[in-house]
């Protein structure tokens, strides 16, 4: 067991250096770069700025000093952000994500494996009919649309809510209920779907037999192997919503880490994309390790070699 | 895996499609406005300011969001005036121009402070300027000073020529044109002028590239000059060496290598606005962070929270903090135009920053009469013309396919724009359209044509096809349309940067093509860069999509892209005549007749029609009524000291449409209390009152 994880973990590390590399070359070959804008510059400025960045030196230097850096876990400083180092602005924005990330992701949760366990529980009855018809729905409307949605009743034709901006709990209600609203559609019907293959399984009837009541056979038994779908897809899911995404983000303009990123792909600002990148790809890395790890735990019939 | 998941790659258009379904559905609020409409209580301004500041250095960024609000932190030697955006005071109190415009002396204000109460003295603007133009800074605004003199010279990294006799070698040793001295250069003879000032004001000398390379590059292109460098001595151009001085604590001199009679209106640009030595040689890099800064405008730093506020707040030490009302600005930076107008309509934030209108929008946003700005900006939109290929070497061709665009139609189907036939935007330099037309008019005379068939150029297909068929090219009437069979339609394309918008534009000037003249051409799309590579090599066959937006309010930062033989027009254009005009528009003292021999430059340029003019752009934005002294004024660059929060209903703004027609007392006596130091400027204020602007 530990030396599964050991080893897990060691292989972050060249798969964090490959994505990187990998990053690193797709922005090369983007056209343009990060001085550029609709103003051609003359020559000498762009002279003084190639100077000043060290894209003067020959591309494999860059490549070798780019990977040192990253290597050392210091991304430098960012091109368009003057005088912020890039793990200023990751570990600055970083919380707003996860307050965001985390809230809708316990939300998505609850809502998701209530409404999934009793749908399971109540095979083709009017609940779960309902509840499985609003998590198609919920899986079908995307967030973008989702989140104007709401903003226009919520705020702009009732006034109970502010449309958007960070503040106070009341700017949090509408990001969060958007955020969380596909994931719980998903959570949902994973839930019904393990839980009623698990319900079926010889093991269910085995506890059934024993004469347990049916409260223990359902939580301590049929959720434990229930979930297991859930947890493979809700542990990357977690690692994304902490980073941030981008449409939420744009739409409740929340200055959280994936507008961030996305800006930074677009004004071609080397250091903090790779920065983002590097940093999203060993989060995601670690919670499909812990993801694994808690199988162990769920499902008995799993070893780790 | 990551974060773009598929469904989320196009939510911008999404959200544009939806938004613009759901846009009929705002309700008005009962009193005509757009949405909830109070004014804040707490007398501070928030604004949306577009994207995040990529620094609060004023010499570092070179957007529209940043330029707006650095002129909060930060004053300069002039500042923009609110209603107009011409220069009027700043810090400097006064000024004196002289050696045919080359030379501009700056009395400065003895009051001014920094935000930590030093004063601010001429050194401080000698070292903002240089400091500026150091090219360790690789400031990319730092073209805009490369009409100080040495300017460009020390910001390329340059170096001049010392000989063995110890004379530095002069730009006239290479052209051998002795004869004419450069303009503004003194004679030496007064032996009480200090070293530099012998140095400055004398001739230009001549430098070379400091970079071997570089400079190995320029010596094989040219034998002469490698003749002249071969064995001398090179000494780098230095900070110092600059055209700025400090001639006493509170008098600062400007030397340019050449006339340029606009600078006054570039002095406010952020780029030229005055910094604190000791914080930036203290804090390097660290200095613009909320705990190190040290500003000069009229506000300070409060907080920056980046992508979600910079709050700035009144600063006492400014030297005219008395006469600044509000208590404080929230920017907000912020992109999402739909994100931005529920802001607006919930009467979370007060003003937007222009173009933040969705083109769906316009429609129903514009009925609000006392908020939606529609004013025409300083930029314009047009295509430039490969004059150097055929059919388009034909003058007749070009004025055929400039006369063939129905512009009116254009502008109804743009919703922001107005229509444009010449190349300075309409409606801007009211004093140089009134001289243009008397110059036009004359001008049109001699050739046997008058002003008002000059105006019909708005649109004449008649005309248009009777200047093809002049050419060769005859249109006949087909059915109910035209065709022009001769016409080689594979040698002429239209050329845009791939973009939505640039396509919709073109298509409909296609459209326009082919229903005037029977002449379908070809579009063709690039990406940005390399557009702008095939432009200016001039690879392109027929029109190119341009914009054009002024870097100051002059006519001149227009007709100065045909000046030179290589010119930034793109089309191939150039005329000794013209740059003759220009240079001597230039060096011009008199502003009445610098603007004739502007008008009769551009006239030049339009007879021969390098570029057909299409549009002039309109600001698109909304500010609540009670939001005062915030004008619509053609860059949209707000010097905020003017700006108030009215908090009496009855006198807020009504119908902004003639917001330059109603007088704001308090506004218009503050620009009257600035100005009186300085009588060129009382002077044009006293045309605005005879011409009835303002409210006057």
């Amino acid at each position: 067991m530990i030396g599964f994880i050991l080893r897990r973990l060691l292989i972050i590390i060249p798969m964090a250096l490959l994505v990187v590399s990998l990053t690193w070359g797709l922005i090369r070959l983007a056209p343009g770069n990060f001085y550029s804008d609709e103003r051609s510059l003359p020559p000498a400025i762009e002279e003084n700025i190639k100077r000043k960045y060290g894209l003067d030196k020959p591309v494999y230097q860059q490549y070798l000093i780019m990977l040192g850096n990253v290597v050392r876990g210091d991304f430098g400083d960012s091109l368009k952000y003057q005088g912020q180092s890039v793990n200023e602005i990751i570990f600055r924005h970083l919380p707003y994500s996860a307050t965001v990330g985390v809230l809708a992701y316990l939300l998505a949760l609850f809502f998701g494996l209530t409404a999934g366990i009793i749908a399971a529980l109540r095979q083709n009855s009017a609940f779960d009919y309902g509840s499985m018809a609003t998590a198609m729905l919920g899986l079908s409307v995307p967030n973008f649309v989702l989140g104007p949605i709401l903003v226009i009743v919520f705020s702009l034709w009732l006034f109970w809510l502010p449309p958007a901006r960070w503040g106070g709990i009341s700017n949090l209600i509408l990001p969060v209920i958007t955020l969380s609203a596909i994931y719980a559609a998903y959570i949902a019907r994973l839930t019904r779907a393990g839980m009623l293959e698990v319900m079926r399984s010889d093991y269910i009837r085995t506890a059934r037999a024993k004469g347990l009541d049916e409260k223990t056979v359902l939580l301590k038994h049929g959720l434990r192997g229930g979930i297991v779908p859930v947890v493979s897809f809700t542990g990357p899911a977690l690692a994304n919503l902490l980073a941030g995404t981008v449409v939420v983000e744009k739409v409740f303009a929340i200055p959280g880490l994936g507008n961030i990123f996305i800006q930074s792909v677009l004004n071609r600002d080397e250091p903090l994309t790779l920065g983002i990148v590097a940093f999203l790809s060993i989060l995601i890395m670690i919670f499909n390790l812990v993801v694994d790890i808690s199988y162990g735990f769920l499902d008995p019939r799993i070893r780790y070699e | 895996m990551f974060l773009i998941r598929s469904g989320k790659l196009h939510p911008v258009y999404a959200l544009v499609v939806l938004s613009s379904l759901l846009a009929g559905c705002g309700g008005v609020a009962s009193e005509g406005f757009y949405g909830k409409t109070a004014a804040p209580g707490d007398n501070v301004l928030r604004y949306i300011t577009g994207s995040e500041p990529e620094s609060l250095d004023p010499a570092v960024p070179t957007g529209q969001p940043e330029a707006r609000l650095l002129m909060s932190l930060y004053d300069g030697l002039t500042e923009y005036d609110p209603r107009t955006m011409q220069p009027i005071p700043g810090i400097a109190e006064s000024w004196e121009v002289g050696q045919e415009n080359t030379e501009y002396v700056f009395k400065l204000r003895k009051n001014a402070k920094f935000s930590n109460g030093d004063p601010i003295k001429a050194q401080d603007f000698v070292y903002s300027f240089r400091r500026a133009l150091d090219p360790e800074l690789a400031a990319k605004n730092a073209y805009l000073a490369h009409y100080i003199k040495y300017a460009e010279e020390y910001n390329s990294m340059r170096s001049f020529v010392r000989d063995k006799s110890g004379r530095f070698l002069l730009e006239s040793d290479l052209n051998g044109d002795k004869q004419e001295a450069a303009p503004g250069t003194q004679p030496q003879a007064d032996a009480n002028l200090s070293e530099f000032r012998k140095f400055i004001d004398g001739p230009m000398r001549l430098t070379v590239p400091s970079d071997e390379k570089s400079r190995n590059a320029a010596l094989e292109k040219n034998p002469k000059l490698k003749s002249l460098v071969e064995g001398a001595e090179l000494v780098p151009v230095k900070a110092e060496d600059l055209g700025v001085e400090a001639v006493d604590d509170y008098t600062f001199r400007i030397k340019l290598k050449q006339p340029a009679p606009f600078l006054l209106g570039l002095l406010p640009h952020q780029f030229f606005r005055v910094v604190h030595r000791g914080t930036i040689e203290k804090h390097g890099k660290d200095w613009t962070k909320p705990e190190n800064i040290v500003t000069s405008g009229p506000f300070k730093l409060k907080e920056h929270h980046p992508y979600d506020r910079v709050v700035v707040e009144k600063d006492p030490n400014y030297w005219d903090a008395e006469m600044v009302r509000l208590d404080g600005i929230a920017f907000y930076p912020l992109e999402e135009q739909t994100t931005m107008l529920n802001l607006y309509k919930t009467g979370e934030v007060d003003a937007i920053y222009n173009h933040t209108v969705p083109a769906a929008w316009v429609d129903s946003v514009s009925k609000f009469k006392d908020e939606y700005m529609n004013h025409p900006e300083v930029a314009i939109e047009y295509y430039t013309v490969n004059v150097t290929k055929p059919p388009m070497n034909d003058v007749r061709v070009r004025k055929a396919f400039a006369l063939a665009v129905d512009r009116d139609a254009m502008a109804a189907f743009r919703k922001t724009t107005q229509p444009l036939i010449d190349f300075t935007p309409e409606g801007l330099f009211p004093e140089y359209e009134q001289i243009r037309s008397e110059v036009y008019a004359r001008e049109l005379k001699k050739i046997g044509s008058s002003l008002d068939e000059w105006k019909a150029r708005k649109f004449d297909p008649e005309k248009a096809r009777k200047l093809l068929a002049e050419a060769g090219f005859p249109v006949t009437q087909n059915g109910s349309g035209w065709s022009c069979p001769n016409f080689p339609v594979d040698q002429v394309e239209i050329l845009y940067n791939t973009n939505d918008n640039n396509k919709s534009i073109a298509e409909f000037i296609q459209a326009q093509f082919k229903q005037n003249l029977g002449i379908t051409l070809q579009l063709k799309n690039q990406e940005w860069k390399t557009f702008l590579n095939t432009r200016k090599q001039l690879e392109y066959s027929g029109l190119g999509r341009a914009g054009w937006i002024g870097d100051y309010m002059d006519p001149m930062s227009f007709l100065k892209l045909f000046y030179g033989p290589n010119n930034d027009s793109s089309t191939g254009w150039t005329k000794p005549a013209y740059d003759k005009l220009i240079d001597d528009a230039n060096r011009e003292p008199d502003p009445k007749k610098r603007f004739e021999k502007m008008a009769e430059a551009e006239f030049m340029v339009m007879q021969e029609q390098p570029v057909l003019p299409w549009q002039t752009q309109k600001t698109n934005f909304l500010r609540k009524p009670y939001v005062k002294g915030l004008y619509p004024n053609p860059g949209t660059l707000h010097a905020w000291k003017f700006v108030y929060i009215e908090q009496d209903p009855a006198k807020w703004d009504r119908d902004v449409e003639t917001i330059f027609n109603v007088k704001d007392e308090w506004v218009t006596g503050h620009i009257n209390r600035l100005i009186a130091t300085q009588a060129s400027l009382v002077e044009r204020e006293e045309g605005y009152k005879t011409a009835g602007k303002f409210g006057y």
